[in-house]
């Protein structure tokens, strides 16, 4: 089939129009200036200073910084169980609306998603009335029904739990309707086949649904894994990364150190580390999705 | 037929506890914005107001320069939407339907610079823009950030689905590289046009980042930077700021009500599997 | 689709004709001044007010007001003014001050007599905007004090008289004041609650005779009796549950947990009055002088205006400016905002709480001077985000207040080199 292409295809000049409106926006706005922050990694710079070279010493300090080693950690566990667990809930709603079966589906599937229409700001507003040690509406209603209270922000370990589980209600909608989009393609007929030789619910899931989804959930993972490194508004709004470290990622510790601190190479070597770690994050994604394109 | 009627009333109950679970933090805002100050942090707390009020609005409408924040956000969030589209279909068409050299590379570069978090190219953003002089302009906003890896990549995702053969087809036929994609594929592209559409208008409507960077000018800002406005460095204006959070929120629903249509339906109907 | 398209058109379409009409103004030799402004409240419209009279004086100028968060704002300003495009005035805070202080244009080159203008002003805000030659660079507009805001109420109940007791308390006459209190009220959980900042731990830290840096500012010198003091007490309050654990470690708003009626007393500062003069109706609530460890102290602080070298309309910045920071308008925009005045000569009538600003006023005669000097320090505002940190990893019981000291003295040094 590749090779079938390829012969048809050779033209270069058309693909090369069709993505130099892309590639002259995304030089000029993204690479340019990240390849001014891979420069600015090799220099000590405050804002108004000139940047002053000094090779790997960033990179040798950074290996040191029990800091930045903590949120680097923090930034896995965050990922880790973010988009584990959207996949699995935001698979769950999917399952639960793609068939347009039951009454009201089309307003569940919206109710749903409206959380990912809002700003990670008013995500975060809203969250700290429920979940607020002494003001959250939750902690409330336990103590008013004879409870105690639950720290939810203020424990370190909970705070974790916390913000997962609102980066997951702020998304899940949003990966839901990708999902659905991805189980409604799955043609019906393969569905009939397999009730027609009696296998269950659950076989039916495992060897039909899933492989036949692994492109959709593919694309899940890959753009909540973006987004899980990005996390910044949410957590700024809800816990400030505290209490102490236990809630502060890299783009947190990133931005302190850029413009609080003002030492502006230091954050673009930090910057560098985390690229790293994404792009192998993205090769080893990249491994599969690979894959899949060969089976077409 | 009594055991699928179990099973659906199950369905149902799961479904309208997970909703209401969803929608009672959005409520909790909507409803406190028409609470006066003076209730918001008022024990025992209350989840509808005891004393309604739209001061709240009046106030929130009247502070700064709504109309014009309004109008400047829809500029930029239609405009952009409306480029962003263009450019990261375009894209994905040439990553999904062209075998040339270099292709898998572009494609690598831009789903790992997808990784840069904005906040920390800033400074460098910062003076391209000044070279430019995109500064306090709403077209900084608009251009940059147009070109997005995410767009490019749910588009190639969906372009590599559709039939090589009706391309062929009409490549035989003469046609031009340019008019099979403006003729064929666009059209076939409705559902994948609205997801990236939504998407993208969700992420203009509400994005702080790029009008933070770009934008100072009073007449020139958008509504989530008036948002934050409302939070100063030793008070925060709760009222004004839950109410004008409230109004930001309507467009993109009305946005997402008048798209849901091709969002849901068209996608499958689209996708023929290769 | 295309009714949609339609619909999306005609609103583009509207609002280009907004934008478009937004964007001329500028007409003739007219003179527009970018003023870089952030809102608490409504400061924008005040100044805007108070300011009306020159204004319409001098034709010739306009205001062209940008109001940027403050979340924000230092960040954009470094960005302005790095990228070579000040305004030409800003709004600043004692913390900007510290960030962009060589940046300011001195005042001194505009003006005849700068130390008659000085004199003007209260001391600590002179010390603030003066830079390290002694160049005075910004015109103080408003004073912040640092202080405790009661619950009255709560008091009464407990019948105590909180006007006496508060007259001169030490913090371990306080604590056993405030348990009282606490369990006279059962909707009261806490004796106290400070705001989430270093600024406002400060105020414990001067108390128990600590300070941030050596006398002559050359190096940090966190580790010294007075702040382990201060930290270990700070710590002991929150283990006795005096002090809310959910602000200091869940970054809740204290000013929402007094508004609540759940703490006894607030450490915040004098711009507390305004917001609980609106927001708090089931109490009464005062502002009182605060206990003393070693001695007594506030933490001065305030706003200010400037502009650049290189703002483009510096003359008329300054022209402004002065006639902004003088008697009459200077009254008028610390009642207008409810604020301490920064001039010495102004006479303020508030429309109400004028005994609790005379609280705050009493509190910074006696603060010392050095804490100005402190707080306007460049190389200890990058340090401070790192002291909030340690200080919440010793209440967390993570390090030791030693250790702690320890550490900040250690990333202090590295900005001192």
């Amino acid at each position: 089939m590749k090779q079938h292409t390829k012969g048809n295809f050779h033209q270069t000049a058309a693909p090369l129009l069709f993505l130099l409106p892309n590639i002259l926006i995304f030089g000029l706005f993204i690479i340019v200036p990240a390849i001014q922050g891979l420069r600015m990694s090799f220099t000590e710079w405050g804002v108004f200073t000139t940047p002053r070279f000094i090779g790997f010493a960033n990179f040798v300090e950074l290996a040191q910084d029990t800091v930045f080693w903590k949120t680097f950690s923090n930034t896995i566990v965050y990922s880790l169980f973010t988009v584990s667990l959207i996949m699995v809930y935001a698979l769950a709603l999917a399952l639960l609306l793609y068939k347009n079966t039951i009454k009201g589906e089309k307003i569940f599937r919206s109710l749903f998603y409206i959380p990912s229409l809002l700003s990670m700001i008013t995500v975060g507003i809203a969250w700290r009335f429920i979940l607020g040690d002494e003001m959250g509406i939750i902690n409330y209603l336990l103590r008013q029904s004879g409870g105690s209270g639950i720290p939810w922000l203020t424990d370190g370990n909970l705070a974790m739990v916390s913000i997962i589980g609102v980066s997951i209600w702020a998304q899940a909608g949003y990966y839901m309707i990708i999902l659905i989009a991805g189980l409604q393609a799955i043609p019906l007929e393969l569905y009939e086949a397999a009730t027609i030789d009696g296998a269950s619910t659950t076989k039916t899931f495992t060897a039909i649904t899933l492989p036949l989804l692994r492109s959709t959930l593919l694309v899940v993972m890959v753009l909540s894994t973006i987004a899980s490194f990005k996390a910044y508004e949410l957590i700024s709004v809800m816990t400030k990364g505290g209490p102490g470290y236990a809630t502060k990622l890299i783009v947190q510790q990133v931005y302190q150190v850029a413009f609080l601190e003002d030492r502006m190479g230091y954050a673009s070597a930090m910057s560098i580390v985390l690229m790293l770690i994404i792009s192998i994050f993205t090769l080893v994604q990249f491994k599969f999705t690979g894959k899949e394109q060969d089976y077409e | 037929m009594n055991k699928q009627k179990v099973y659906n009333t199950i369905h149902y109950v799961l479904l309208i506890v997970l909703a209401l679970a969803t929608l009672l933090p959005v409520l909790w805002v909507v409803l406190s914005s028409f609470k006066p100050q003076s209730e918001l942090f008022r024990v025992p707390l209350t989840f509808l107001p005891q004393k309604w009020t739209v001061q709240n609005y009046v106030s929130s409408l009247q502070a700064g320069n709504f109309p014009v924040y309004f109008s400047n956000t829809v500029f930029v969030a239609v405009v952009s939407t409306f480029i962003t589209v263009m450019v990261n279909l375009m894209a994905g068409y040439a990553l999904a339907k062209y075998i040339f050299k270099g292709r898998n590379l572009i494609f690598t570069i831009m789903i790992a610079t997808l990784m840069i978090p904005l906040q920390v190219i800033m400074i460098p953003i910062f003076l391209q823009l000044k070279n430019f002089g995109m500064l306090n302009s709403l077209w900084g906003i608009i251009i940059p950030p147009a070109a997005t890896p995410t767009g490019v990549f749910l588009a190639r995702q969906y372009l590599v689905n559709l039939p090589d053969s009706l391309i062929e087809a009409a490549r035989i036929d003469g046609a031009k590289e340019y008019s099979i994609f403006f003729r064929i594929i666009l059209p076939m592209s409705k559902p994948i046009v609205a997801t990236i559409a939504i998407f993208s208008f969700m992420w203009r409507w509400n994005d702080y980042l790029w009008p933070l960077i770009v934008i100072t000018d009073n007449k020139k800002q958008t509504i989530q930077q008036a948002l934050a406005n409302f939070v100063g460095q030793l008070q925060i204006n709760w009222s004004d700021l839950l109410a004008m959070t409230t109004i930001a929120i309507i467009p993109v629903i009305i946005v997402f009500l008048a798209f849901q249509r091709f969002f849901f339906s068209g996608i499958a109907a689209g996708s023929v599997k290769g | 689709m295309k009714k949609i398209l339609g619909i999306l058109l005609i609103l583009v379409l509207v609002s280009t004709t907004v934008f478009a009409a937004g964007t001329k103004e500028e007409t003739g030799k007219d003179v527009t001044l970018s003023v870089l402004w952030f809102n608490d409240a409504n400061e924008d419209e005040i100044f805007l007010n108070t300011i009306d009279d020159y204004l319409q004086a001098n034709p010739h100028v306009k205001l062209d007001m940008q109001i940027v968060a403050y979340s924000e704002y230092d960040q954009k300003l470094k960005l302005m003014i790095s990228g070579g495009n000040p305004p030409d005035v800003a709004r600043i805070t004692t913390n900007t001050l510290s960030v962009v202080v060589d940046s300011l244009e001195p005042i001194d080159n505009h003006v005849a007599d700068i130390e008659a203008v000085k004199a003007q002003f209260l001391p600590s805000m002179v010390a603030f905007a003066s830079n390290t030659k002694g160049e005075f660079v910004a015109y103080p507009t408003e004073a912040t004090a640092n202080g405790m805001l009661i619950n009255k109420s709560a008091f009464d109940k407990a019948g105590i008289n909180v006007d006496e007791v508060s007259k001169d308390w030490t913090w371990s006459e306080w604590e056993s004041i405030v348990k009282q209190v606490v369990a006279a009220n059962p909707e009261m959980k806490y004796g106290l609650t400070v705001d989430f900042t270093p600024h406002r731990f400060s105020t414990l830290m001067y108390q128990f005779g600590g300070h941030f840096l050596n006398k002559d500012q050359s190096n940090m010198e966190f580790n010294n009796p007075g702040t382990i003091a201060a930290i270990k007490w700070f710590k002991h309050v929150h283990d006795a549950g005096l002090v809310p654990k959910s602000v200091w470690l869940g970054s809740e708003n204290p000013a929402e947990l007094f508004q609540a009626g759940l703490v006894a007393g607030h450490i915040g500062g004098s711009w507390n009055i305004n917001t609980y003069n609106k927001n708090v109706t089931d109490f009464e609530w005062k502002a009182v002088r605060m206990p003393k460890a070693e001695i007594n102290s506030s933490v001065p602080g305030g706003k200010f205006i400037a502009s650049f070298k290189g703002s483009k309309n510096q003359e008329e910045a300054f022209k402004l400016m002065e006639a902004f920071a003088d008697k009459a308008h200077n009254e008028m925009y610390s009642r207008d905002t409810f604020n301490i005045p920064s001039r010495v000569d102004a006479q303020v009538t508030y429309p109400s709480n004028s005994d609790d600003f005379e609280v705050f006023l009493e509190e910074l005669k006696v603060t010392p001077a050095f804490t100005a000097n402190e707080w306007k320090n460049t190389n200890l505002s990058k340090v401070t985000t790192y002291i909030r940190e340690q200080i919440v990893e010793v209440l967390l019981g993570n390090i030791s207040a030693e250790e702690a000291v320890a550490n900040v003295d250690k990333k202090g040094a590295t900005y001192f080199k």
